[in-house]
């Protein structure tokens, strides 16, 4: 029977003995030597080929036989032959994707590794961002895999790599060497400005000072990151600053002329144009960011919450933040924020309004009927409701609990800064149905892995602090941040689906809530085993564009049970249509979310929008089921033809009939053309129940 | 005697309420184009007292309001079941009753009632969101009934009126 090998490409060949021995007359020719066929049969000796060797295994056996024989010229000669036939592979492959990419229907489709809808638009400057990726995974690979084995020893690295490889882990942004979001204290900025992050302007002074310098400031922050950056005191210090120049009740008269130019503007006019000023500008696509626009978020907060995070605070003068004036401005950026989005495809900054809760209701009144007036007016943004001034939200999904509400005067509201550094996610599907496949519990099973995920979380921190030994970090040295109180995030995927692999009911119900409890239990445990001092975890069901499709594609091809093809980041199976929105609520309370200290932002999808009394009930549904992050997601109409945005989900634009029509939704944080989504994630959009409840 | 077929939350139906629809099947009206033919069927568990109060145990934190969809075979218990809510849950749910009939037995006190919608579907003149309905959504204040079906048509005008 003949032997067969495998080729490169995968494919499988005859072996053709001819074909080695020429490779090696040609080596031996090149050092300008000639092999007699009894050299060959000998170095052929040597060479073991059976059924299923690979052309890399059989030239390797080669290299070592021609050094066996003593040749070491042509051994040489061969290695470096290989080696350039290696980097021509290379810049084939290269070239080929570069091709592949020009022809892909749109950016997230078009890319290979980390598919992200934030990118609008495909061009040179796209793909300048794409083509080196797959070196900065091999190069993180290799960084922490070398870390581990310095740490844990050789073994605990191989198993890193092998879960990796198998899809029972997957890393997150592993296509970029920074740490993942933050959510930063402006303070050090409202100080000395950027030098101390490597930029040359000056401490803000005025309102116009400090709204070209805060554009600065966050481009400069978010290209130091690979996530998100937010700002929760942004307008906080914009109202600083308004009241400096107008005086601190300057909120009692924006209808006054304050620019005396001739475009005679009102001070409501001046305070919107700086808004339009900011947010256009950060909604740009960035160059440090391979065209990507920078992740902003910001917060907004009721009385309450405010007087918890910031009832300490004093600004460089010696006053502290003035709570009427900023409750105004809050409101007027967001109603503004909400026009300008009928006006332009605007995507951030992502908005979060904190809510303190208490005896399950919102405790100011006056902020939660704002808060259901701005749903009910179409505006899109999330909600955290804690009992609790407990967390912030640094992205558009992770929220991160404060660990101090205190003040410094170097650093200014401690609680502000946090975030997650990085972030490593189980996939909980093919651990548990694995562990069922091979009659191990999956519990022990789970724990192994856990535990190795924490393993690898502590070494990425080492190298991060290595990073930051060597003054590559300015983020962590100026304060804006700081090492030990950022967390390492686990990241969980396909958690319903492992449930459902073990014959449970996606509903609330006792059995699936013990699962629940218990599996992220475990990781709450591991996460409290390993903090330290330095070192801080926690765990958030991720909702990352690509992740889910990946993990139900690749389950699927490996045999496991996979029911849907994208594994999302809620506890109820999106499309069923029985569970209500109230169900919905219930599933994302406080018993389910109990271990999830990184959050899952509960996205509410409906088909229309809802009244200001509708949604304010549901507030307090909120309040009472302690579900404390979420979003309502009604689709936003864009006609392709006029460029109409409507707030409502319509099949014809209003103003021309046109029925060439995109959407604008949250598919995952932030809203974006659906068309933007990669295409298996638009599979998934379109396949997702909208509550769609009308029976008239 | 009532069966239903099913329940859900919903916000449309009851402009302001979040309302928790119970789903009544044995409908008698027959209308043409009907969106839910199915409950024309003898299908689903009798609606007792028992039942109810079992469904607004889940939910009564929750919702605002429970409507009945249907139950034009026995509208005597609909009137029942809708004053058990009044006298032994809360008083402070509200109650809803979505009937095909133009006109409702003279025996119904509407005390027992917050909203009504009544008329059955006639394709050719659309539900209560279209501007030609024949069907009325009202609003009950010491007896009467008051005409609050515009609300609907304000919905609408609200989808198309970004123009």
């Amino acid at each position: 029977m003949e032997t067969k090998i495998i080729k490169r490409d995968g494919k499988k060949e005859t072996f053709s003995p001819e074909k080695i021995k020429n490779a090696i007359r040609k080596a031996f020719l090149s050092v300008g030597s000639v092999a007699t066929e009894d050299v060959i049969t000998n170095i052929l000796c040597s060479v073991k080929i059976t059924n299923g060797s690979t052309v890399e295994d059989i030239q390797n056996q080669v290299e070592i036989a021609l050094m066996k024989e003593e040749y070491y010229d042509v051994a040489k000669s061969y290695m470096l032959y290989r080696q350039k036939h290696y980097e021509d592979r290379e810049v084939r492959d290269k070239l080929q994707f570069l091709m592949d990419y020009s022809n892909a229907k749109n950016a997230a489709t078009g890319s290979k590794f980390d598919a992200n809808a934030n990118v609008e638009n495909k061009n040179i400057a796209t793909l300048i961002g794409e083509l080196p990726k797959s070196n900065f995974i091999r190069l993180n690979r290799r960084m922490l895999t070398d870390k581990l084995k310095e740490m844990y020893g050789k073994e605990v690295a191989d198993q890193y790599i092998n879960l990796l490889n198998n899809h029972y882990i997957y890393k997150n942004d592993e296509t970029s060497l920074a740490n993942y979001c933050a959510s930063i204290t402006m303070y050090p900025w409202l100080i000395s400005g950027t030098a101390s992050i490597g930029g040359n302007s000056k401490a803000p002074t005025n309102l116009k000072s400090f709204a070209g310098g805060f554009i600065n400031m966050v481009f400069m922050v978010s290209s130091m990151l690979s996530g998100a950056c937010a700002t929760p005191e942004f307008l906080m210090y914009m109202n600083y600053f308004i009241g400096l120049e107008y005086g601190e009740d300057y909120y009692l008269n924006t209808n006054k002329i304050v620019d005396l130019s001739i475009k005679q503007r009102t001070m409501d006019k001046v305070i919107t144009d700086y808004f339009e000023q900011i947010v256009y500008s950060i909604n740009q696509p960035t160059g440090a960011r391979n065209y990507q626009a920078v992740f902003w978020n910001i917060s907004y907060y009721d009385r309450y919450y405010f007087d918890s995070l910031f009832g300490e605070f004093y600004f460089p003068n010696g006053t502290k933040p003035h709570w009427e004036s900023l409750s105004w401005l809050q409101k007027r950026f967001m109603k503004w924020f909400n026009q300008e989005r009928t006006k332009a495809i605007l995507t951030f900054p992502v908005e979060t309004m904190a809510l303190l809760s208490e005896n399950g209701e919102v405790k100011d009144k006056e902020y939660a009927d704002f808060t259901a007036e701005m749903y009910a007016e179409g505006h899109s943004f999330f909600t955290y409701m804690s009992d609790h001034a407990d967390s912030l939200s640094s992205c558009c999904r992770l929220r991160n609990e404060i660990t101090d509400n205190g003040f410094s005067y170097t650093l200014g509201a401690g609680g502000v800064s946090t975030g997650s550094k990085s972030v490593l996610t189980i996939n909980l599907n093919r651990c548990i149905q694995d562990a069922s496949r091979k009659g191990v519990d999956y519990m022990s099973f789970l724990e192994e892995v856990v535990d190795l995920v924490h393993k690898a979380q502590v070494a990425y921190n080492e190298n991060l602090k290595y990073l930051q030994e060597k003054g590559m970090l300015p983020l962590f040295d100026a304060g804006y941040i700081n090492m030990s109180r950022q967390y390492l995030t686990i990241g969980v995927n396909g958690l319903v689906e492992a449930a459902e692999s073990l014959g449970i009911e996606i509903t609330d119900n006792p059995m699936y809530l013990a699962f629940v409890q218990q599996v992220l239990g475990l990781i709450e445990h591991y996460n409290k085993k390993y903090r330290s001092k330095d070192l801080m975890f926690n765990c958030e069901m991720i909702p990352a564009e690509n992740v889910g499709v990946k993990h139900a594609k690749w389950d699927k091809r490996d045999g496991f049970k996979v029911n849907r093809d994208c594994y999302n980041s809620y506890f109820y199976i999106v499309e069923d249509d029985t569970v209500n929105i109230i169900d919905k609520f219930r599933l994302h309370g406080r018993d389910y979310i109990e271990h999830l200290t990184g959050g899952s932002a509960l996205h509410l999808n409906l088909d229309e929008h809802l009244s200001q009394s509708q949604y304010r009930q549901l507030l307090r549904v909120a309040a009472q089921e302690g579900c404390n992050y979420f979003t309502f997601n009604i689709p936003n109409t864009v006609c392709n033809d006029c460029g109409h945005i409507n707030k409502q989900n319509l099949n014809e634009c209003p103003v021309c009939g046109s029925k060439n029509l995109d959407y604008l939704t949250r598919v995952i944080g932030y809203m974006k053309r659906v068309s933007n989504f990669s295409q298996e994630r638009q599979i998934e959009a379109s396949q997702r129940h909208y509550a769609k409840v009308s029976q008239l | 005697m009532l069966k239903y077929h099913s329940y859900n939350i919903v916000f449309q139906e009851i402009p302001g309420e979040v309302t928790l629809a119970i789903n009544l099947s044995n409908c008698p009206n027959g209308c043409k184009g009907c969106h839910s033919p199915y409950l024309q069927q003898n299908i689903g568990n009798v609606l007792t007292e028992n039942v109810l109060e079992q469904f607004i145990a889940k939910y009564r934190n929750a919702i605002t309001c429970v409507c009945f969809m249907g139950g034009d075979n026995d509208p005597y218990n609909v009137q029942q079941l809708a004053e058990f809510i009044r006298k032994k849950i809360d008083g402070e749910l509200k109650t809803a009753w979505y009937s095909g009939k133009s006109k409702l037995p003279e025996y119904i006190d509407l005390n027992n009632f917050n909203f009504i919608k009544l008329g059955p579907y006639v394709e050719a003149l659309g539900a209560l969101d279209s501007p030609t309905t024949n069907q009325r959504f009202y609003n009950i204040v010491n007896r009467k009934l008051i005409d609050k079906t515009t609300l609907f048509q304000k919905r609408m005008n609200k989808i198309n009126g970004y123009k």
